[in-house]
């Protein structure tokens, strides 16, 4: 044995081998296999002071009013407009909603955990979304903050910020690097989404030419939520890397916001993940850039009941 | 020619092999690394921009400097054995390397990617003092024990 690994080229084979197993163990590891952690329990009750007021789905869904673009009941009002803007067709949504209960997450398969994938628009018809986008693809890292309907799945701090939806429907920011979940009022958080950055902040934009996501440049399809006000938010998808529509800076998408009126912006996974996904249909054009068609992803936004 | 400088010629010529090959994989990497940024939509990784230069420095700078510095010592026993840890560590670094760029690019991460690295200079630090070793012995052999 010993002769044999002296030989030359006999260690150069084995080692070869070994690194060569070694490295698509570790690709197969971070992109494919999945990793089932926690099964989701749905329980979608918001710790509200308002909770008795909160409406069952019993009188949910009276009298709708539905449209190709639009969905109006007692509890959620949805327009969607598309507009051209800097070269780009951009989907502007803009939803009223009665109660933060309605402003939903939802995960793949139901199960928080690492590599488990479903298209945005798969997920959304298993939690019968009236509307929904792709959220901030937790699943794809192992750091992050993921609070998701009430319920604390990831405290593992990133560098990132992340978009923080309180009960009463109210956006704010907060640096993971500065703050961790100890020092949070869980209790009071509906969602936690990390991805970024913020877009808008109070009013201002806070990105500029040179912002960019640390794993996406420019022009690019793009997947993002504001808010003009608790329970009233626009949430904007652009398509992009195509010739039709090249995709938005992130200070582009920015100033779509600030021109919706928003005051809180903040930017969720886009790329190939971008999808708005609206009554049983995907209403952009999803594109990783080489083919059509939406990539699977680890959670949606939604609204519904 | 004596029998002294024939070998000494053939061990330049070994040392020259192996530079060759570092030169090629350096080069590959760089490639490599081209091709890939074609299809990153703009996004780059440093470390994987750079993963070309363990292959360059480590290895061909390396073997060029010992070529000419150091000839005789591909004789030496222990040379073989600091020859194989070396260059592997050089490998893994290297892919690495490129597992990092890939993760950064993709915006993903692995908890496997330190252990590369980690055997990179684990391979790397006993191949130099191996190679530490061997200098020591070189400088008190003769030129007899060099030709054998």
């Amino acid at each position: 044995m010993k002769q044999f690994l002296f030989k030359p080229y006999s260690w150069a084979i084995i080692f070869s081998v070994l690194l060569t197993g070694a490295t698509t163990y570790v690709l197969l590891d971070t992109f494919v296999i999945p990793k089932s952690i926690v099964k989701v329990i749905v329980d979608t009750t918001v710790n509200t002071e308002a909770d008795t007021d909160a409406p069952s789905t019993e009188d949910s869904e009276s009298a709708q009013i539905l449209t190709d673009t639009s969905y109006q009941d007692d509890n959620i009002k949805i327009n969607i407009t598309t507009e051209k803007a800097d070269d780009t067709t951009v989907y502007i949504a803009d939803i009223s909603i009665t109660d933060i209960s309605y402003l939903k997450t939802a995960l793949a398969n139901d199960t928080y955990g690492r590599n488990i994938k479903e298209a945005t628009s798969e997920i959304a018809e298993n939690n019968q979304a009236i509307f929904a986008i792709n959220g901030d693809f937790y699943g794809f890292r192992d750091y992050g903050y993921v609070l998701r309907n009430g319920t604390l799945y990831r405290d593992t701090a990133g560098a990132a910020e992340d978009l923080v939806i309180d009960n009463t429907g109210d956006f704010s920011i907060l640096d993971e690097s500065e703050t961790s979940t100890d020092s949070l009022n869980l209790s009071s958080i509906w969602q936690i989404l990390s991805f970024g950055p913020a877009l808008v902040k109070e009013g201002n934009v806070v990105v500029d030419n040179t912002s960019e996501v640390s794993r996406s440049m420019s022009s690019n399809p793009r997947t993002a939520i504001g808010m003009i006000s608790p329970l009233h938010y626009v949430i904007i998808v652009s398509d992009g890397r195509t010739e039709e529509s090249t995709g938005l800076s992130l200070l582009e998408l920015a100033d779509l916001f600030t021109k919706q009126g928003c005051i809180e912006a903040y930017n969720l996974d886009g790329g190939g993940s971008s999808t708005m996904y609206f009554n049983g249909k995907v209403v952009n054009i999803p594109t990783d850039g080489r083919t059509f068609g939406e990539r699977e992803v680890s959670d949606i936004v939604y609204i519904g009941y | 020619m004596s029998i002294l400088d024939t070998r000494m010629d053939d061990n330049k010529y070994r040392y020259g092999k192996t530079v060759i090959v570092f030169l090629l994989f350096s080069a590959f990497a760089f490639a490599v690394n081209k091709v890939y940024s074609l299809f990153g939509h703009g996004v780059k990784s440093d470390a994987m921009t750079w993963m070309f230069l363990y292959p360059l420095i480590l290895g061909g700078l390396f073997y060029l400097l010992i070529g000419f510095l150091l000839p005789g010592m591909i004789c030496f026993t222990g040379y073989r054995l600091f020859y194989n840890l070396y260059n592997s560590g050089i490998a893994v670094f290297t892919i690495g390397s490129l597992l990092k760029g890939i993760f950064e690019i993709a915006g993903t991460s692995s908890p496997y990617l330190k252990l590369f690295f980690m055997t990179g200079y684990v391979m790397i630090g006993a191949g130099v003092l191996i190679f530490v070793i061997l200098i020591l012995n070189y400088k008190r052999s003769t030129p007899k024990e060099l030709t054998k």
